[in-house]
């Protein structure tokens, strides 16, 4: 094993780890953000509402990453490729996330619901103050799960040309003619990346304890 | 104050509520008694719009419909039998979320002070007896400074132990309009201006508490009471 190409390429690793957490996390943000939309449609009484997201999430969940990257990258012509990473990541997550989601606020109780009602709270007030806190307490693991997942899948994105890890990892492949060792370093840098966030998400959890 | 005119609700196929009128007075306590699936808690609970009924409800004369929907449900605190707090807000905290309330500490502190919780401030519903949490109910529901209280069976799920201290909280709430739906029959006939007897979704016979207890008119009444005295 011959690790010496670290020296000429760090450089190179730092910026696709960078590249990757800057990726992985904006999806993260606008999947969270999109995923809680997707959830509250799909729980809406509005019954348009309910059957655009079932239909988006049916579909979404049921067609590879790999090609939704594809489809958004070459739906317009010149696309930024870190706005199709980003964009393809987001719809894909935003699905996931939420399932999760609406599982978490039907996990609620409905006295909840009630109680807020007969405060006269309304609608927004409900979900923002009661139910949202509540909901996101029950489902902080498999949400911490989902994120680890899209650490992961953000490897994917390479295959567009955008300089993430595993783009430049490639690159630092071809240069050195040596397909292994760079992998292993990859390999670790993801690992140490989703070992910090589930730590992260552990040591959230704990905090969200406080109320038991 | 409150007129409920010819009140009907369906679960499905379940006719629960049979075109039930009546008509409350401002300050007037009323309770509400009956067998369970007689009804009681669903009229309760279509008076704040927790549930939606067909017929019309009068507040002071004016139709529920020519409210706005929040100031309306405002005027009625509503206290359940399953407490139902916010757990993952403090005391205080689950008390100072009325949106009505503006000098919301000093209100909040007060409230909880007038049902003896002032040292129970800052720590969360779960670490609170079950006469504690519905003491806390009661202050939250007052926060809103409502004009009608609803009780939905207070002390239902309390251990015996328990339900003392929260009727004493309910006896102590003498200036306002108060409906309450429950099962003890001895609190009902000390605390309530009116009886309501209720049996499969109909109201069957109202009275003063003494006269009800003692000289029920209906059959039906008489066979409840006999059951439950």
């Amino acid at each position: 094993m011959d690790f010496s190409f670290l020296d000429k390429y760090a450089g190179f690793l730092v910026t696709g780890t960078l590249n990757t957490i800057l990726l992985s996390g904006s999806t993260v943000i606008l999947g969270l953000i999109g995923g809680t939309v997707l959830s509250l449609m799909k729980l809406s009484k509005v019954k348009v509402l309910e059957k655009c997201a079932n239909v988006y999430i049916a579909f979404i969940r049921g067609t590879p990453l790999l090609v939704q990257l594809y489809l958004v990258y070459y739906s317009v012509r010149e696309m930024p490729m870190y706005l199709a990473g980003i964009l393809a990541m987001t719809i894909n997550s935003s699905a996931y996330i939420a399932e999760i989601i609406r599982a978490g606020i039907e996990a609620v109780d409905k006295g909840q619901f009630e109680a807020a009602k007969a405060l006269s709270l309304n609608q927004v007030q409900t979900y923002r103050l009661i139910i949202l806190p509540q909901a996101l307490k029950n489902i902080l693991p498999a949400l911490g799960n989902e994120f680890i997942v899209l650490i992961k899948e953000s490897a994917i994105v390479s295959v567009i040309g955008l300089h993430d890890l595993m783009y430049k990892v490639d690159t630092i492949r071809g240069l050195t003619y040596k397909p292994f060792e760079p992998l292993i370093v990859a390999a670790a840098i993801y690992f140490v990346l989703t070992y910090s966030l589930s730590k992260g998400v552990g040591h959230m959890e704990r905090r969200l304890k406080t109320s038991d | 104050m409150i007129s409920l005119r010819n009140i009907n609700k369906y679960f499905d196929d379940l006719h629960v509520l049979k075109d039930v009128s009546l008509d409350i007075k401002h300050c007037e306590t009323v309770a509400i008694i009956g067998p369970s699936g007689s009804g009681k808690s669903t009229l309760l609970r279509c008076i704040n719009e927790l549930e939606t009924c067909s017929g019309d409800i009068y507040y002071k004369m004016k139709h529920k419909r020519d409210y706005d929907t929040y100031d309306y449900r405002s005027k009625f605190g509503m206290v359940f039998q399953q407490f139902n707090l916010f757990p993952h807000k403090t005391v205080l905290e689950n008390v100072n979320l009325a949106p009505s309330l503006h000098q919301r500490k000093t209100i909040g502190a007060n409230l909880l002070n007038q049902v003896g919780l002032t040292d129970k401030m800052d720590i969360y519903p779960k670490k609170l007896s079950g006469g504690q949490k519905q003491r806390v109910a009661i202050a939250r529901a007052l926060a809103m400074d409502p004009e009608v209280m609803l009780f939905d069976e207070p002390t239902s799920a309390l251990d015996p132990e328990m339900v003392g201290e929260v009727l004493e909280v309910i006896k102590s709430l003498n200036h306002m309009t108060r409906i309450i739906v429950t099962h003890e029959m001895g609190f009902a006939k000390e605390i309530a201006d009116r009886i309501v007897f209720m049996d499969e979704g109909k109201i069957v016979e109202i009275n003063h508490p003494r006269e009800l207890m003692a000289n029920p008119k209906h059959e039906r009444t008489k066979q409840f009471l006999s059951k439950v005295l």
